[in-house]
């Protein structure tokens, strides 16, 4: 996929909340430290007799802006939403802008399952009593409402989705909606995706999820590219970055965080979970060809790196073999945890935070490198400027994207 | 269950549904949609007030009460019935 007469396209705010921190300056110390929040995870509807280890928002923290009523009703998903587009939001001082203006991408479907669970746990005898809010936010796109409504955004809003890639297809569809002119700013979200009980189970039977293995030893399960990884560990996280067109951006007291240089997207032609080699070397090449980079250019990655046995060596062999093996690579989801549907967004916010203090965050767990061959990061912070950076994602069902952010 | 019971149940769900309205002196003669009810938030206090008094009727048998004293008397009456 390829677009001509491109507009140069910044991004001027973000807004994170995760499991090791709430708001850019927690996250980008708590990154920067290599902190972790794994342990076997309590939410209710997340075990039923299991015990899956997983990385969950210790607390929100609403601030007071926002609508009580809206947050009442809204599912974890919503408010976690709410809150962190609010930091965006005002990130990017958006009060300042034509609402009609604005647009909203949210990356994620499917995304509410552990609550409509407890619905229906608590609902299935005495369907009778059933709120009448659930006939508003069983939908996905119950998310757009919500946004929408708190801050006015007036251009247009959906979700889409595309497994694990969903969050950075939403950046890449809200880079679309800026490059044709539909509306001046676009806010793309990765939504958390709150998983129940039995996606956990299905995830971990598919041979995506990682096993009880380190079940004593949490802190040590997520294990990106290293040897001992055998499957992702969850995290519930949600990020949302503001994007707007450079030309016409008369805001000059924004400070963007990054140019957006290219991108691409495409598919396998696989319904599967495994990932493709081809895949993942043609939209890397795609999106290096109309950044106008050459792979030497680029000095810094942040892969998928779930920690998935057949994820992991396909993308290091993938990353070697387009001549990136210089760059220097770390694993976001080592501290995170996989966030699924966000992961894509909070591994674009955590490169541009990583850009801003020319810091690269260490790769937890990362002992025995799958492949010597890479620039990987290990254990401890690295000091870096970095220039060019290369973020990657890959979702089931063979969908492959990229996006190079390009320091300013 | 006594209409006054009735009336502070369809009170407490009203400040749950819309926090603004705590502290705030409910009367009878009080419209929901005057206090800034919209329908979901009508139909939410409504449904959560059936499920306290464990009240299963259909929703259109509600639908006459005008202010919310109205309300508890159809709610009472319909309680003595059930």
């Amino acid at each position: 996929m390829q677009n001509y007469n491109q507009p140069e396209l910044i991004i001027t705010g973000l807004g994170i909340t995760s499991a090791i921190g709430q708001g850019k300056t927690a996250f980008t110390s708590a990154m920067m430290e290599g902190q972790n929040a794994f342990r076997v995870m309590e939410r209710p509807g997340r075990q039923k007799g299991t015990s899956f280890l997983g990385a969950e928002i210790p607390s929100l923290t609403p601030s007071g802006k926002l609508n009580k009523r809206l947050l009442r009703t809204a599912s974890f998903t919503g408010q976690v939403a709410l809150i962190t587009l609010q930091e965006a939001w005002e990130d990017a001082n958006l009060d300042e802008v034509d609402p009609s203006r604005i647009g909203l991408v949210i990356g994620g479907s499917n995304i509410q399952q552990r609550e409509l669970m407890q619905i229906y746990e608590t609902y299935s005898e005495r369907a009778d009593f059933i709120r009448p809010t659930y006939g508003i936010s069983f939908m996905d796109s119950d998310l757009c409402g919500l946004c929408t409504e708190q801050f006015g955004i007036g251009g247009f809003a959906y979700t889409l989705g595309g497994a694990s890639a969903s969050g950075q297809l939403a950046i890449i569809q809200a880079i679309q909606a800026l490059q044709t002119g539909k509306v001046d700013i676009c806010i793309a979200m990765g939504a958390l995706m709150d998983l129940s009980y039995l996606e956990c189970q299905a995830l971990r039977s598919l041979g995506a999820m990682g096993t009880d293995r380190y079940a004593n030893e949490p802190a040590r399960a997520c294990r990106p590219f290293d040897k001992n990884h055998d499957g992702f560990i969850y995290g519930e996280c949600c990020g949302a970055v503001v994007l707007e067109r450079a030309d016409s951006s008369m805001r000059h007291q924004v400070k963007p965080y990054a140019r957006i240089s290219g991108w691409a997207m495409n598919m396998d032609g696989n319904r599967n979970p495994n990932p493709s080699y081809e895949g993942e070397v043609r939209v890397i090449k795609t999106a290096l060809e109309q950044a106008k980079l050459s792979a030497h250019e680029i000095d810094y990655i942040n892969p998928h790196g779930t920690g998935s046995i057949i994820g992991d060596e396909t993308e290091l062999r993938a990353i070697g073999d387009c001549q990136l093996s210089h760059a220097y690579i770390n694993a976001t989801k080592s501290i995170t945890g996989h966030g699924l549907s966000a992961a894509g967004t909070v591994e674009v916010i955590a490169t541009l935070l990583q850009i801003k203090e020319s810091r690269l965050h260490p790769t937890r767990n990362l002992e025995n490198p799958i492949e010597t061959s890479c620039n990987l990061v290990l254990g401890q912070s690295v000091s870096h400027v970095i220039k060019h950076a290369l973020n990657l994602s890959i979702g089931f069902g063979g969908i492959n994207t990229a996006i190079c952010l390009q320091k300013i | 269950m006594n209409k006054e019971d009735i009336f502070k149940l369809i009170v407490c769900h009203s400040c749950e549904v819309i926090p603004e309205l705590e502290g705030h002196e409910f009367k009878p003669s009080e419209r929901l949609l005057d206090l800034g009810a919209n329908s979901l938030d009508r139909a939410e206090i409504i449904t959560m007030t059936m499920e306290t008094l464990s009240l299963n009727i259909p929703r259109v048998e509600l639908f006459g009460a005008r202010n919310i004293g109205e309300l508890v008397e159809v709610l009472y009456a319909k309680l003595q019935s059930a």
